[in-house]
Order: C-alpha cells, then structure tokens, then sequence
C-alpha cells in the first residue's frame, strides 16, 4: 500500500505532466497554471543561488518560455515537471555565476576596493501547499544531517563551485568533501520520498 | 551492488560535479551497467529534493503577465480528414497537373528570385556606402574631438587632469581588439577609440563600465554597437557622478544595455595612479 503523499506525489506529477502537454498545443491557460504552481519555488531557488531579484526573475521567466517553447519533448520517464524545471534553474543559474565570478575577479583585479554585492532576499511564503509541506519535510531531512556533510551538500547544490574550489573553499581535502556529499546523500535518500 | 566509489561517483553527477573526463567514463559505465543506471537515477532524484530548501520567495505579480506575454502560440497547420483511398485517381490527376503548374512556376519564380536577388545586392551596396559613409562622417567627428582634446592637453593643467587608459582584451575573447579610453573628471565625460572590435549581433549591444571604488558596482557609462570593421570612436558619460576612475570595461549584454553587468567581460583598462 502507497503512502498518502506518495499518491499526491504521483497525481500532481500526472497533472503537471498534462499542463505540459497542453502547453505543446498551444494552451497558455496551461502556461499560467504551471506558472502558478511552480514559480515560487523555482524563484526561491534562483534568489538562494543568484541572490539577485532582478536576474532571478529574468532567469525564471527564459525557464518558463523555454518549458514553453520546447513542452512537446517533455518525456515523463525522464522525471517530474518541476525536476526538469528545477534542472534547468540551477544549471542556468550555475552559468551565471561562474559569469560573474569570472567578472568579479576582473573587477576586482582592476579595482581592489571593490567588494561584490551582499546576497539579499527576506524569506516569504510562496508557491503551492502541495510544494510547501514538501519543501517542509526536505528541509527537516537536510537539518538532520550532520553539520559538515549538510554543509558540502548545500555547497554542492547551491553555490555553483567546483569540487575542488568547495574543498579549497571548506578548507578540506578534496577525498574528505566527496566522502561527505556521498554519505549525506545516501542519508537524504533514506529520508526522502521516492518521487518528487 | 554498488561500491562506495560508485555511489560517490553517482552523487557527484547528480551535483554536476564531475569533470569532462570523469563524466564521460562513468556515463559509459552506467551504459553497460543497468544497476549503476538505477542507482544514478536515485540520487539524481534525491539531488532535485535540495531544490526545496532554499528559503521561501515570492516572484513580483507582474513578472507572469510578463511571460504570458512573451508566450507566443506558435501557428498550426490545419489538419484535413481526407477519405483517400476514395479520391486516389484523382488525386493522382491531380497531382500530376498541380507538378506541372509547379514546375512552371518555380521557372518563373526562380527567373524573377535571380532578378530579386540582383536588385537586393544593388541595395546592399548602396546601404554599405552609405553606412561607411556615416561612419567616415563619426569618425571625423571623433577625430574632431580627438583633436579638441589633444589641443587642450598642450594646457599644463588638463595634461595633469586628463586620465588616460589603453583597454586590454581578455583572453578567449576578443585578442585583436586594441582600445583607448580618455576621461576628463571635470566634465566628468569620456572618449573611447576601438579597433578591432568583433561584430556582434543586432540583439547585443557592448556596454561601457566605469569602475568607481565609490560604488558598490561599476558605473553605466552607455552602450554602443560596432561597424563591419571594428573600428568605433564615441564620447560617452556615466549615468552617476565619478569620484575616482579605478578601471574602464566593456562588456557584451543585451540589446539596450543592463543596469548591473551581466555579460562577458570583453575589455579591461585600469587606470594608473599618479
């Protein structure tokens, strides 16, 4: 027997899945329902990696135009709607900010001084509930680890560095940060549902 | 069963970690390895989870009208149910006459496209004159300028207050560019000089920076676009007041310029301490 929120899992999965393949066929209210329901977390993601409003929602809305532009090679096997979505931000994300760094070091280079701008966003309450209670229970999943592996985790994910540059950042041998970003997946895996 | 350096490897992928090399063993490892696909698939899945963590954000109201408006229906093509097997004959008549018409006009069109296409290289010509002609007309007025400002150099006191830069190409991007940039801080404008400066796209636009300790990000000094042959003079003046001009850059950003840098940066000049 399914756990209740693996079936919500699974019925909300199904429901975004059929918003992609209206928005295939030109159906913008489908656009707007998607938008609705996954736009506050895919802005949370790129504020929390960008730290930027201004680019964040640039970036959010190239992503939803691209879901829209290319809906028609959405293939379910290869995960949830939001997983894609989320996929794109990030990665997109990540070009920016090896972008900026590249331009921060230049700057930098040219003018000492200069410091980059501080990261910004006061936490408001956003997105679908569906999401929000989701979003509850990884964030319980990811506390629960031990501080250091937490740590290399959201490194990993979030700040867009290489291995070597989140060892050289944690001031870690490199073996020792794989050796955590392993072992702390392994524990969020168990704690988890299967499918988001 | 999956060995611990198979489950690294399979979370380090999922973070997008790996470098080229480790990627591309690994993928063909889990291309021959089915259980090695399943393992990658749960960490990718508990990777995604991480999205959700991040602090709760509410995107601004306007920003859906925004891509709703952008969304653009892309046309379809009408769909005709046509009983076929009932019409075949004449639809092979028809066929036949409709790659007779076809055939006769794709003779005359590709007579009057030959003719089209002269008369567009005519017209291109004519833009091309044209647009060397305005550049010849800026680039006497820069060089009006130029020689504005050089006559005002020979005064002591500009010479000791005109900032002078050369602009460096930044490796990987635009090694053939050479520029100058020359700053007044009373008049609190600029001259800049490229040569060899890549065409870019009518989307782009090369925007200048001014990099004052003053501010927290480099000033907008305006945008520009560049000739067929790389070659542009143009005064420009930030949007804010310079205190101190540590540095000139010139990045790429789209159309119109950004407010905060965005782009490649694509030129580089500090300027010295006196």
């Amino acid at each position: 027997m399914r756990a209740p929120n693996e079936t919500s899992s699974e019925e909300r999965g199904a429901e975004q899945a059929r918003l992609i393949a209206a928005m295939a066929k030109g159906d913008k209210a489908a656009l707007s329902t998607l938008y609705d329901q996954l736009s506050g977390p895919l802005y949370s993601l790129a504020m929390r990696m960008l730290g930027d409003a201004a680019e964040s929602q640039d970036l959010v809305q190239d992503i939803f135009l691209q879901l829209w532009q290319t809906a028609d090679t959405y293939d379910t096997s290869r995960g949830s709607v939001f997983s894609w979505s989320a996929t794109l931000i990030r990665n997109r994300a990540i070009d920016r900010i090896r972008m900026r760094q590249r331009r921060s070091e230049l700057l930098a280079n040219a003018a000492p001084d200069l410091q980059p701008a501080s990261l910004t966003g006061a936490a408001d309450s956003a997105g679908s509930l569906w999401l929000r209670e989701k979003a509850e229970a990884v964030r319980q999943a990811l506390d629960e680890l031990p501080p250091d592996q937490q740590q290399a985790i959201e490194f990993a994910y979030f700040s867009g560095l290489t291995q070597q540059e989140i060892a050289t950042r944690l001031n870690e041998p490199l073996g020792t940060i794989k050796a955590r970003i392993r072992r702390g997946l392994l524990k969020l895996k168990e704690s988890l549902p299967h499918r988001l | 069963m999956s060995t611990e350096l198979h489950q690294e490897l399979a979370g380090l992928r999922a973070l997008g970690l790996l470098d080229e090399a480790e990627r591309r063993d690994f993928e063909a490892e889990i291309a021959a390895k089915p259980e090695l696909a399943a393992l990658c698939h749960m960490f990718d899945n508990t990777v995604t989870h991480l999205a959700l963590t991040a602090p709760a954000q509410t995107p601004p109201p306007e920003l859906k009208a925004r891509i709703l408006n952008a969304a653009v229906v892309p046309p379809k093509a009408p769909v005709i149910d046509f009983p076929f097997l009932r019409f075949a004959p004449w639809l092979a008549a028809a066929g036949f006459a409709l790659t007779a018409v076809w055939l006769t006009v794709q003779n005359i069109s590709l007579r009057s496209e030959n003719a089209a296409q002269q008369t567009e290289r005519r017209l291109a010509e004519v833009a091309y004159r044209s647009a060397q002609a305005q550049l010849a007309e800026r680039t006497l007025v820069a060089e009006r300028m130029v020689n504005d400002l050089g006559s005002r150099l020979r005064r002591s006191e500009d010479l000791a207050r005109l900032k002078v830069s050369a602009l460096a190409s930044l490796a990987g991007n635009t090694r053939e560019a050479q520029a100058i940039a020359v700053w007044d801080p009373e008049q609190q404008s600029g001259l800049l000089t490229f040569d060899g400066l890549p065409v870019i796209s009518d989307e782009q636009d090369y925007q200048i920076w001014v990099v004052d300790p003053a501010y927290p990000n480099p000033v907008n000094g305006g945008v520009f676009h560049v000739a067929a042959d790389g070659r542009v003079s143009l005064s420009f003046r930030p949007d804010q007041p310079i205190k101190q001009v540590a540095a000139f850059a010139i990045s790429l950003e789209k159309k119109g310029g950004v407010p905060k840098a965005e782009g490649p940066i694509v030129l580089l000049g500090k300027i010295p301490s006196i």
